[in-house]
C-alpha cells in the first residue's frame, strides 16, 4: 500500500476548489471527532481513482461505484464490529443492503470496465455509535452531492436515470442518519435538519474525491 | 427491521379521485405553446433563513426550449401544491413537536423552489391552482400520511423528468431540488415510523401517472384562471388555499 501526501500537486492542478472542500472537510473532521486524518492523503498508484477521474459516463460510473463501495464497506464493517444497536443498528442493516444493491447495479452495468474493488481501512470509526453516525453523515450527504454534481456531466439518458434512482435513496439515508444522530432537539440548528436546505449543492468529481482521499478510508 | 406501525402509508391513488386537475394539466401542456422565451434560471446556493434565497440569472438570448418550460410548469405545479398544503397547515395549528418543526421547514423549502421556478419562467409560469385540502392539515396523521404521499410524488416526478430535460442549467436545478424532495421523504416517512428508505432503487413516475396521482387526491379544485402576473410566490395573495374542513 503506498500512501502519499498529494494533495499540493492535486490542487496546483485543479480549478481552485481544493481549498473550499478542505476547510469543509475540516469542518466535518471536528464533527465527526477526528474521524478524519488531517493532512491530504490519496493514494498513489490505486487504479480506482485514476479511472474514476477520465471522461465519459464509463468514468462516471466509475466513480460513482467507488463511492458505493466505500459506503457498502463501510457499513458492512460496522455490522461486523457489533457496535450499534436499536434504530442506528436498522439503519446500517438497511442502508448498508442498499449499497450493497448499487455496488452490484454499476458493477453489473459496467461489466469488465469496472475498477478492482479497493479495501478499506476505517479505524475506529466503525466501532462506537458516535463515531459511526457522524462518518454516515458525512458519507450520505457527500454521495448525495456527488450524484448531483455528475448529473448534467452524464451523456447517457439511461445512465442519467440510474443515477436519478439511486441519489434520492442516498438523500432518504442522509435524512435518516441526519435525524437519528440529531433530532429530534436539532440542536446544532438548521445545519443538522434531515434537510439542511433548499437546495443540495452539487460537488465535482474533484472535490469529492479529494474529500475521499483525505478520509484516508481507502487503504489499497 | 422496523415495526409496523399503527400509520397505514397512504397513497395518493388511495384519496379517491375526480380528476379535478384535469384542467391544470392541460394548462401545463397548453404552456409549450410560447414561443419566445426571455429567460432561463441558474440556481445558485442559497440557504434559508438569510436574504438570497435562490438567485436565478437571466441568461438573455438563451432561451429554454418549450419542452424545458413545459417540465418547469409541471414542477411548478407540484411545487404550489405542496407549499400551499404546508402553508394551511402550519395556518390550522394542528401540529406539534417536531412533525411542526418538519411542516415549517419543509414548507420553507417548497416556497423557495416555487419562487426559484416562477423566476425561472418568468411570464411563462404557469398561474397557481386554487386548492382544498379536504381537511388533511386539520389532524397530525392525516396531515403526515398526506405529506407522504405529496412527497413520494414530488420525487418519482422530479426523477422522471430528468432524463428530459435538455438545459443542463434546469437539470442541474432539477437535481438540487429532487434530492432536497427525497430528504423530505426520508424524514416525514421517519417521523411515521416508516422506513425512510423502502426501496435500494427508487422508481421514477411519468407526467402521466404524477398527474393522475394529483387528479385522485382532488386538492386542486380550480385550474388557474390567468397567466402568472405579478403576484409574487411568496405568501398570501390569490395563492391563499381555501379549505371545507
Amino acid at each position: 500500500v503506498e500512501l502519499v501526501d498529494e494533495s499540493a500537486a492535486l490542487q496546483a492542478g485543479r480549478d481552485g476548489t481544493g481549498g473550499a472542500t478542505r476547510a469543509e472537510l475540516f469542518k466535518k473532521a471536528a464533527l465527526g471527532g477526528g474521524a478524519f486524518l488531517g493532512g491530504g492523503i490519496l493514494i498513489s498508484g490505486f487504479p480506482g481513482i485514476a479511472q474514476a477521474q477520465g471522461t465519459g459516463d464509463v468514468a462516471i460510473l466509475n466513480f460513482a461505484l467507488l463511492l458505493e463501495e466505500l459506503e457498502a464497506a463501510f457499513y458492512a464493517d460496522a455490522l461486523a464490529r457489533g457496535a450499534l444497536t436499536g434504530e442506528v443498528l436498522e439503519f446500517a442493516t438497511v442502508v448498508g443492503a442498499h449499497e450493497a444493491t448499487h455496488v452490484e447495479a454499476l458493477r453489473s452495468a459496467l461489466g469488465s470496465a469496472a475498477i478492482p474493488r479497493p479495501t478499506f481501512a476505517f479505524r475506529d470509526v466503525t466501532a462506537a455509535t458516535a463515531p459511526f453516525q457522524a462518518t454516515a453523515v458525512i458519507l450520505e450527504d457527500t454521495g448525495v452531492s456527488a450524484y448531483n454534481g455528475q448529473g448534467t456531466e452524464i451523456r447517457a439518458s439511461a445512465v442519467l436515470a440510474a443515477a436519478a434512482s439511486i441519489v434520492s435513496v442516498e438523500a432518504r439515508h442522509a435524512a435518516w442518519i441526519r435525524r437519528l444522530t440529531f433530532g429530534p432537539a436539532y440542536s446544532g440548528g438548521r445545519a443538522n435538519y434531515p434537510a439542511p436546505a433548499v437546495l443540495d449543492t452539487p460537488l465535482t468529481r474533484q472535490q469529492v474525491l479529494t474529500a475521499v482521499g483525505q478520509t484516508g478510508f481507502i487503504a489499497s | 427491521m422496523r415495526q409496523e406501525n399503527t400509520m397505514t402509508p397512504l397513497t395518493l391513488e388511495q384519496v379517491d379521485a375526480d380528476g379535478a386537475l384535469r384542467e391544470t394539466a392541460a394548462a401545463v401542456a397548453g404552456d409549450t405553446r410560447a414561443a419566445f422565451l426571455r429567460r432561463t434560471g441558474l440556481l445558485g446556493g442559497g440557504a434559508l433563513g438569510g436574504a438570497a434565497l435562490l438567485g436565478l440569472v437571466a441568461e438573455g438570448a438563451e432561451a429554454q426550449s418549450a419542452g424545458d418550460r413545459s417540465i418547469l410548469n409541471f414542477a411548478l405545479t407540484l411545487e404550489y401544491l405542496e407549499a400551499a398544503f404546508y402553508r394551511e397547515a402550519r395556518r390550522m395549528g394542528a401540529l406539534e413537536g417536531e412533525l411542526a418543526l418538519f411542516a415549517r421547514v419543509v414548507g420553507q423549502h417548497e416556497d423557495a423552489h416555487v419562487r426559484a421556478l416562477r423566476e425561472t419562467l418568468g411570464r411563462r409560469a404557469v398561474a397557481r391552482p386554487r386548492f382544498d385540502f379536504r381537511g388533511t392539515t386539520e389532524s397530525a396523521d392525516t396531515f403526515t400520511t398526506t405529506a407522504i404521499a405529496l412527497e413520494e410524488t414530488g420525487v418519482g416526478a422530479y426523477k422522471g423528468q430528468a432524463a428530459r430535460i435538455g438545459s443542463d442549467a434546469v437539470l442541474a436545478a432539477a437535481l438540487a431540488i429532487h434530492s432536497v424532495e427525497a430528504r423530505h421523504t426520508g424524514w416525514i416517512r421517519d417521523l411515521a415510523g416508516l422506513n425512510p428508505a423502502p426501496v435500494a432503487l427508487d422508481p421514477p413516475l411519468t407526467r402521466a401517472q404524477t398527474l393522475r396521482r394529483v387528479a385522485r387526491t382532488r386538492f386542486v379544485v380550480a385550474a388557474p384562471r390567468r397567466r402568472a402576473g405579478g403576484g409574487g410566490g411568496g405568501g398570501g395573495g390569490g395563492g391563499t388555499p381555501r379549505f371545507t374542513g
